[in-house]
């Protein structure tokens, strides 16, 4: 089942085509690998389905319904959930706060109606209270970040914060997890750390959109691999396929480099 | 926040104390530098809402006072309404002009938002001191009447044209309005505005409408504000476009700085100590004839910027835990 798809997507900057015409589809259940050269307009393609884009010619559908032109917000109240290349987790707040930042239940109410609510109903309600903090910590617990959780954010090391904000995307309950270079700048004990998080999300259900330059990463948890060249999809398939492809070989994985290695 | 085992008792002393002052000191000016502190409270908590806890750097909070205090007045001299309706009114008013303000925070932030903020406050303070029929210019309007007093029978009512009095009305709107931004700032809506200051996008990316939060957030301080401005109209029953000159706001801003941005009681501090300060310095003017009390908040910021960016309120913090030199 195709959970969400994009149809001849087009995202220009100026005189620069950042995607091309790009059709995609994401199945249910699956993990679809993104690879290109720096430049090839994938982060942009994530950034069109997350609603910090509005592509300037397709159309990107959730289900039945058209999701490319609404605010970031409300994508995520949808279902999709997101990371960023650079993390953007929150620095002066501790490690538990910035996951129940994520908590809180925005679908329902309108922020008026929060802020109203936080002066009457009790506080134990709501995520700051005691069911709040359990939640947090268990996905702290599932990041493995459990024992951080009265530490700032600033003071965690780069390999936790990208854990962090995993978990923070978590807490809004996706149905569908974008995630933008989880393994850049980490170190080989921690990409497989980060392998067997991403796995183990999978394993929960989730269907997951992952941006890679790890080869290693890409290839072991990619069901499917979808290459841009220059905002154009250049191919699409197994990672065996796309070891294999001549184009995709030439344009981004080299001729010598075994990428296994 | 932690809750000791010795917070309540604390607390109450505390409460104890500030209801006995103006029965121990019964000197009308210092009396009157009280109800002073306490309307600065309430300006002093509702910018740090928008700056320190959600990254709105607004300059041109004077505004709010200003409307406040304006509309509240001439509710009462034009309409003959009483000042205890004006309260909420000038509040609702000033709540309106959040609005205004708050719009173009969707697309601006930092120093942009900020020098906005300024041209606001200032397009105000040139209606006030301009629109001559309605508000009477740079002379600023007078007679405003004081709070009205309670009549429980007809050989029975509490006046509030007393500093003491006064005082208690502050007071109590002071307690209410430390207890409800208590549980605003620790509430999810508290979360949410943590997080908007932290990083906007990354506050989208999970779900939270930032425009319409910030709006919320302004809509809110605003009131407060506004609110502050007609107690201080009613309580002075003087006032003049200077109420929404530029530096009222530095004066709020080094407040808040100087007690400690971003904490439930920095504000609190910072009010109470520098009307005190400035007032108690004030004998200074003989000698070197100039507004003493921007030279005193000048030296203050510096101060605070260099060695204590936390303010009083984190210093204690720091001596109380050292381990964990900041945090909620």
């Amino acid at each position: 089942m195709i959970l969400v798809q994009g149809k001849n997507l087009t995202k220009r900057f100026g005189g620069l085509l950042a995607v091309k015409d790009v059709d995609f589809a994401l199945q249910s259940g699956e993990i679809l690998g993104l690879i290109g050269p720096n430049g090839a307009g994938k982060t942009t393609l994530v950034n069109l389905i997350t609603g910090y884009y509005t592509p300037n010619a397709g159309v990107i559908l959730y289900g039945k319904k058209t999701i490319s032109g609404l605010k970031p917000h409300a994508i995520n109240n949808l279902g999709i959930a997101r990371t960023f290349q650079i993390v953007r987790i929150f620095h002066k707040l501790t490690v538990l706060d910035n996951v129940r930042s994520g908590l809180v239940d925005r679908r329902t109410r309108p922020p008026w109606r929060v802020a109203l609510d936080s002066l009457v109903k009790n506080r134990e309600t709501q995520v700051t209270g005691r069911a709040g903090e359990e939640r947090a910590i268990q996905l702290l617990e599932f990041v493995g970040l459990a024992a951080y959780q009265h530490e700032l954010a600033e003071n965690l090391p780069y390999a936790y914060c990208k854990r962090l904000e995993i978990a923070r995307a978590l807490a809004t309950e996706p149905r569908i997890l974008l995630l933008d270079e989880p393994s850049a700048g980490l170190n080989p004990k921690e990409q497989n750390d980060q392998i067997a998080i991403i796995k183990s999300i999978n394993g929960r259900g989730i269907t997951i959109l992952i941006i890679e330059h790890v080869m290693k990463v890409i290839m072991d948890i990619s069901h499917r691999i979808m290459v841009l060249h220059y905002g154009e999809k250049i191919a699409e398939g197994t990672p065996e396929e796309i070891y294999q492809n001549e184009k995709v070989v030439e344009a981004y994985l080299g001729r010598e480099a075994g990428a296994y290695d | 926040m932690n809750r000791g085992p010795f917070k309540l008792p604390l607390i109450i002393v505390g409460i104890l104390i500030v209801f006995a002052f103006p029965l121990i000191i019964r000197d009308r000016y210092f009396q009157h530098l009280l109800v002073l502190s306490g309307i600065f409270i309430l300006l002093t908590s509702s910018w740090n809402l928008l700056a320190g806890y959600s990254g709105l750097l607004n300059l041109g909070h004077a505004a709010f006072f200003g409307i406040g205090g304006y509309s509240s007045a001439l509710f009462a001299l034009k309409l003959n309404l009483s000042p205890w309706i004006g309260l909420p009114l000038g509040g609702t008013a000033a709540s309106i002009f959040g609005i205004l303000l708050g719009i173009p925070s969707f697309r601006l932030s930092g120093p942009y938002l900020a020098i906005t903020t300024i041209g606001f406050c200032e397009i105000l303070r040139l209606v006030a001191m301009n629109w001559v029929s309605l508000t009477r210019g740079s002379l600023g309007l007078y007679g405003i009447p004081p709070l009205t007093p309670f009549r429980f029978s007809t050989n029975f009512s509490i006046q509030f044209v007393s500093e003491q009095n006064a005082y208690y009305v502050i007071l109590i709107f002071v307690f209410l309005t430390l207890i409800l931004l208590n549980r605003l700032i620790h509430s999810e809506f508290g979360i949410g505005l943590e997080s908007i200051r932290e990083d906007e996008l990354g506050s989208q990316s999970i779900g939270i409408d930032t425009s319409r939060y910030k709006l919320t957030v302004f809509m809110i301080s605003a009131f407060l504000a506004g609110f502050a401005g007609s107690f201080y109209a009613h309580y002075v029953r003087f006032i003049s476009p200077e109420m929404m000159a530029l530096g009222e706001t530095f004066g709020i801003l080094t407040m808040v700085m100087v007690g400690g941005l971003g904490t439930l009681l920095g504000p609190v501090v910072g009010a109470v100590l520098l009307t005190f300060l400035s007032e108690g310095l004030r004998f200074l003017e003989d000698f070197v004839k100039i507004d003493i009390r921007f030279v005193i908040y000048g030296g203050l910021l510096i101060a605070t910027i260099l060695f204590m960016r936390n303010g009083i309120v984190g210093l204690f913090k720091k001596v109380a835990k050292p381990s964990e030199s900041n945090g909620r």
